[in-house]
């Protein structure tokens, strides 16, 4: 929102604090400037010239004129313009104004710049150069002063309604820099409604009001009021409109004229839109609304969508005679509704979806009336106000302690005088005795805003300045933190394997159905997003894998060779439930050489160091997974996740082995330490045997069969190699025997070596 | 006559010793000398046959003769295993500026660093640190926090909305209700965490960041304990000492709600591009929680107050690591990930 530094000076008596200065005061009390800009500042130094000869120069658009800009003389300028004649009146911008300097064009000497409505910066008109109907050669432009605009940032004012107009702005600057606010008038003629209203919805609508007018003559607002909306980012269209426009950025109040020759019927309806009814709109489009939808009505259907934009066939024209004028107030909720569904933010809608304040059209109204008669000579008022107003419910006054007010604030020394001061500075109303205040709340901050003591906090605190509290330390219990066991468990582990050479990655929780389909997991276990608005985020990761994925193509086309991990949340959809998120470990090491064993069997080492005494046993495998390279990954007889090779067709290039370890299970798992045993006194013995296999065996279940045939004394079986020669493959192990209380003879050692050797058949 | 036969073959096993080139032959020499069938053995058997008087004679030079050959034996062999030491150690010779085998170190993600090192600092001031889905209901994430439907403050977070109703946390915030159901008052708490924005992406823009949401709840807990908090923490967090200033902000949640700003550390608030030439650059939202949202977990505002504040974990590791574009936080790419 943009505000006008004069036109916040005009509504506070005797305002000094420089234009430079306000936003930075703003920012500090109120909400947050995101920057000032000089407007207008070569009003100082243009002047009303009479165009005294103008030549058309040969084979070009341009004239060249003889221009009497009375304060800097008769100069030579030539111009494009296709109104530009001799004899008019126009504007006239000397050389170092708006980037004009004393140039050639076409050879021709041209000195300063007779200046478009657009090029002076006071609307959108550049058909041509300005034309004044009276003025002095040497004059300024009437009304057209230089001001400093201030941009505040809306998300600051999402919870002040009034903070949407100059005249509540100003109310802050008033009471920051210490001067009073001016009133504004809100007295009508008595007179009998000129209109009848039908409000059917209360809550949708607590207040309409309205004015007529007769005798209007539509045309171009006087320049100040062109200049004045243009500075704030509106445009000026007619005066009548203008007006409306005008009070909207002044009183927070979004107005409507409707041309009232063409409403039907002596009656307005504030209804909820039927079932698929239309409204063709001022911009030119028709909406289809629904019973979600609130509507201005006439006989002969919607005039306009409320709070959101006035109906096409009743907008202001050239012809328009007589008007209607509405200054209604809105529910919030209804408009912003209104107002998404439809993807129409106006700067009505925009206001009145903050909770705008229904005792502000009377006084908007009143307003108007002022400034049409300005605008609009011989205008005249028919009949009198025409209201229907249901309150809202009042806001309770809010109690509150001196002392409490202190402690929030932290600031012991604060006195019940200043409380008072600030709180009347911004309207409340205050009773105070002994500490106790009894706060009323003006109606634009009691629509929302303010409600309880807390939201009085703020405003002692923002208007005392939080730089004059004085910081100090919270007197708490000395505790120590219950802090959760996963914390240190995912720090430790990151720290294992970074130690061990892998690399973090993070990867979005988004996946895309294709990469969901490409590995095979079920679309219906996915959470979905419904509102994505770019490629790639249909779907809410079940798996690590398909970014991990894309990680070792991307990473391929840089690296020989590399090693990643992440850690990360599975999420798994539970119907209308939360979804499960499980934390998962996905690491990789990935070669672009060599056969892949090595990178497989670093994993199976890793998964051995974060999940101790785990084992790997070959599985069925996925479809993205190497057909005879995969396996799962158990500890304590339950699996805990999955090691693989990705399947050739899944990577570009190379030989990419993974580990995937679902973390819930592996903490769950975990043992800790228990009591020590004590060490062994006795020499153990160790005998080797070697057991020819066949081609495809596995290490584990010869080691398993050893285990079994081997009896108490094996204290450890340890695979030793694998042989593979002309008489087939074998492998040896070495046995390692030993009792606890005593040292094993030649005998016992010979009879477990025999009995091995016969349960292996050998 | 066996005097005579001693000497000479004390001298002739002398000069073998001294003349041996190898371990290996001095061993023979020791053996056939020396050795329990030797040729000193042998001699020491024929003494029987000798007078007394001669016995002693002949045992005394049997004696020094033995000395004298094993000390030179000794001594040779001593200079042999020296000689071999040297040459094994010679050809063991080994080029330490070849490359070390294995994996070197790997490296933690930036944000894992920053979020680490801000867990420590409050777990050190007694906070506990607490973990919250990703995917929040709509009451968490909004209704709790203050931000009913249709409340315009909604527009201020793009949400992700999901098929089983509930949506993406666009906030850590939610952890705030959840943090004051399981602790209850009095309460210190952190959640970091990846937060979500349905945002278009670019170099200054993600949909998906990290933030770090921290409350305390206590009794008579001041906006002038929060202004002492932020700047203890702040120049932790940076190493120096920080300024820092609250002016109003507008969050649903808190009440009164503030944007910290902390003074500009690249120019001292004289003004600089960095901070657009104002002096200070915004850190963090904060603010006193608001009673409703004491009240939704559970704690009577009349009772305990709190503040709470947001800090973007990201944006900290930008700061940091001057990176220019966030895109690359979860880009997956390891040149720049092996950085860290």
């Amino acid at each position: 929102m943009k505000f006008s530094y004069n036109w916040l000076a005009e509504h506070i008596d005797g305002l000094t604090v420089p234009p430079a200065e306000i936003g930075k005061l703003i920012t500090m009390k109120t909400a947050e400037c995101e920057g000032v800009e000089a407007h207008g500042a070569h009003f100082e130094h243009v002047v009303v010239a009479r165009v005294l000869t103008a030549e058309p120069i040969p084979g070009t658009h341009l004239s060249v004129t003889s221009v009497d800009t009375g304060r800097y003389g008769v100069k030579q300028v030539v111009c494009g313009a296709p109104n530009c004649r001799a004899g008019m009146l126009t504007a006239y911008v000397p050389p170092g104004q708006l980037g004009v300097t004393t140039a050639k064009l076409r050879g021709v000497d041209s000195d300063g710049m007779l200046a478009s409505a657009k090029e002076l910066g006071i609307s959108a008109e550049d058909e041509g150069i300005i034309e004044f109907a009276a003025g002095e050669p040497g004059a300024a432009m009437a009304g057209c002063t230089a001001d400093t605009i201030v941009e505040i940032d809306n998300k600051s004012l999402t919870h002040r309604p009034d903070l949407w107009g100059h005249h509540g702005m100003a109310r802050e600057v008033a009471a920051i820099a210490g001067r009073p606010l001016k009133p504004i008038a809100a007295e009508l003629p008595a007179g009998a409604p000129a209109v009848e209203i039908e409000i059917r919805d209360a809550k949708l609508c607590p207040r309409f009001s309205a004015l007529r007018f007769e005798n209007v003559t539509v045309q171009p607002s006087p320049l100040w009021l062109q200049q004045r909306l243009e500075s704030v980012g509106l445009n000026p269209i007619n005066n009548i409109v203008d007006v409306t426009n005008y009070l909207m950025a002044e009183l927070a109040q979004p107005m409507h004229a409707y041309d009232a020759a063409k409403l039907q019927g002596g009656r307005i309806i504030v209804r909820v839109a039927e079932e698929g009814e239309l409204c063709p709109a001022l911009n030119g489009q028709t909406y289809t609304l629904d019973a979600g939808n609130l509507v201005i009505a006439d006989a002969g259907g919607p005039v306009g969508i409320a709070g959101v934009i006035g109906g096409g066939p009743s907008a202001i024209g050239e012809g328009t005679t007589t008007i209607l004028l509405e200054a209604a107030n809105f529910h919030a909720a209804s408009i912003r509704r209104t107002s998404t569904k439809l993807k129409l933010r106006t700067d009505a809608s925009m206001r009145f979806e903050k909770s705008q304040d229904p005792e502000n059209t009377v006084r908007a109204l009143a307003r108007a009336k002022w400034l049409l008669e300005q605008v609009s000579p011989g205008i005249r008022l028919v009949g009198g106000l025409a209201d229907d107003y249901h309150p809202l419910p009042a806001v309770a006054p809010i109690e509150f302690d001196l002392v409490w007010m202190r402690r929030k604030l932290g600031k012991p020394d604060l006195t019940a005088a200043e409380v008072t001061a600030i709180l009347r500075s911004l309207a409340f109303g205050v009773a105070e005795t002994e500490g106790r205040f009894t706060v009323t709340v003006p109606s634009w901050r009691a629509t929302k805003d303010v409600s309880l003591k807390d939201d009085l906090v703020e405003e002692v605190g923002r208007m005392i300045g939080y730089g004059n509290l004085t910081p100090a330390p919270p007197l708490v219990p000395s505790v120590v933190p219950p802090l959760p066991p996963e914390r240190s468990y995912l720090r430790g582990l990151r720290q294992l394997l970074t130690a061990q050479g892998y690399t973090e990655v993070y990867n979005y929780s988004f996946v895309n159905e294709a990469q969901a389909a490409e590995l095979g997991l079920p679309l219906e276990d996915h959470v979905r997003v419904v509102n994505p608005i770019a490629q790639g985020q249909e779907l809410l990761r079940t798996s690590l894998l398909p970014n991990i994925k894309r990680n070792i193509n991307d990473n391929a086309r840089e690296f020989e060779s590399f090693r990643c991990f992440e850690i990360g949340k599975e999420i798994h959809a539970r119907g209308r439930e939360l979804p499960e998120e499980i934390p998962h470990l996905a690491a990789v090491s990935f070669d672009k050489h060599g056969d892949g064993a090595a990178n497989l069997f670093e994993l199976k080492r890793l998964a051995g160091t974060i999940a101790p005494g785990c084992t790997v046993e070959p599985a069925e495998a996925r479809g993205y997974e190497h057909p005879n390279r995969a396996a799962i990954v158990i500890l304590r007889n339950e699996a805990i996740g999955r090691l693989f090779e990705f399947h050739p067709a899944m990577v570009e290039t190379g030989r990419a082995a993974v580990l995937d370890l679902d973390l819930t299970k592996v903490q769950a798992l975990r043992t800790a330490a228990g009591k020590y045993k004590p060490l062994r006194r006795f020499p153990t013995s160790a005998f080797d045997v070697t057991v020819p296999v066949a081609e495809r065996e596995l290490a584990g279940n010869v080691l398993a069969r050893l285990r079994e045939g081997a009896g108490e004394l094996a204290l450890d079986i340890r695979y030793l190699y694998d042989y593979k020669g002309d008489s087939g493959r074998s492998m040896s192990f070495r046995i390692t025997l030993g009792a606890a209380d005593r040292t094993l003879t030649g005998e016992e050692v010979t009879a477990v070596r025999s009995q091995v050797m016969s349960w292996m058949g050998l | 006559m066996i005097e005579t036969q001693l000497s000479e073959l004390a001298a002739a096993t002398a000069a073998r010793i001294a003349a041996a080139a190898t371990a290996e032959e001095l061993e023979v020499i020791r053996v056939e000398v020396l050795g329990r069938k030797g040729r000193l053995a042998e001699v020491s058997k024929d003494m029987g046959k000798l007078s007394p008087e001669q016995r002693g004679a002949v045992g005394k030079q049997l004696n020094a003769a033995k000395q004298t050959l094993e000390a030179a034996l000794t001594a040779r062999k001593t200079a042999f295993d020296e000689a071999a030491l040297r040459a094994r150690l010679d050809r063991e010779w080994l080029d330490l500026t070849a490359p070390a085998a294995g994996p070197g170190l790997g490296s933690l993600h930036p944000l894992t660093q920053i979020q680490a090192e801000i867990e420590d600092l409050f777990v050190s001031l007694g906070f506990t640190v607490l973990d919250g889905p990703e995917v929040e209901t709509e009451f968490n994430n909004f209704d709790a926090l203050n931000i009913p439907p249709d409340h315009p403050a909604r527009d201020m977070q793009d949400t992700f909305w999901l098929s089983n109703g509930h949506l993406l946390r666009t906030h850590t915030s939610p952890v705030q209700v959840r943090g004051m159901k399981k602790l209850g008052p009095p309460l210190r708490m952190i959640a970091p965490g990846r937060v979500f924005r349905n945002e278009e992406v670019d170099a200054s823009h993600e949909h998906t960041f990290y933030q770090l949401e921290g409350m305390m709840v206590d009794k008579d807990v001041s906006v002038a304990h929060l202004i002492y908090f932020m700047k203890t923490l702040l120049s932790a967090i940076f190493k120096r000492d920080v300024t820092v200033r609250l002016r109003p902000g507008y969050f649903p949640f808190v009440e009164p709600g503030f944007e910290l700003d902390i003074q500009c550390l690249i120019c001292q608030g004289a003004g600089c591009p960095v901070c657009k030439q104002s002096g200070w650059v915004e850190l963090l939202p904060c603010g006193l929680v608001h009673p409703n949202v004491l009240r939704l977990g559970g704690i009577d505002p009349e009772e305990y107050s709190g503040f709470a504040f947001g800090l973007g974990l990201t944006r900290l590791v930008m700061m940091r690591y001057a990176i220019d574009d966030i895109r690359q936080l979860q880009g997956g790419d390891l040149r720049f990930l092996t950085q860290f």
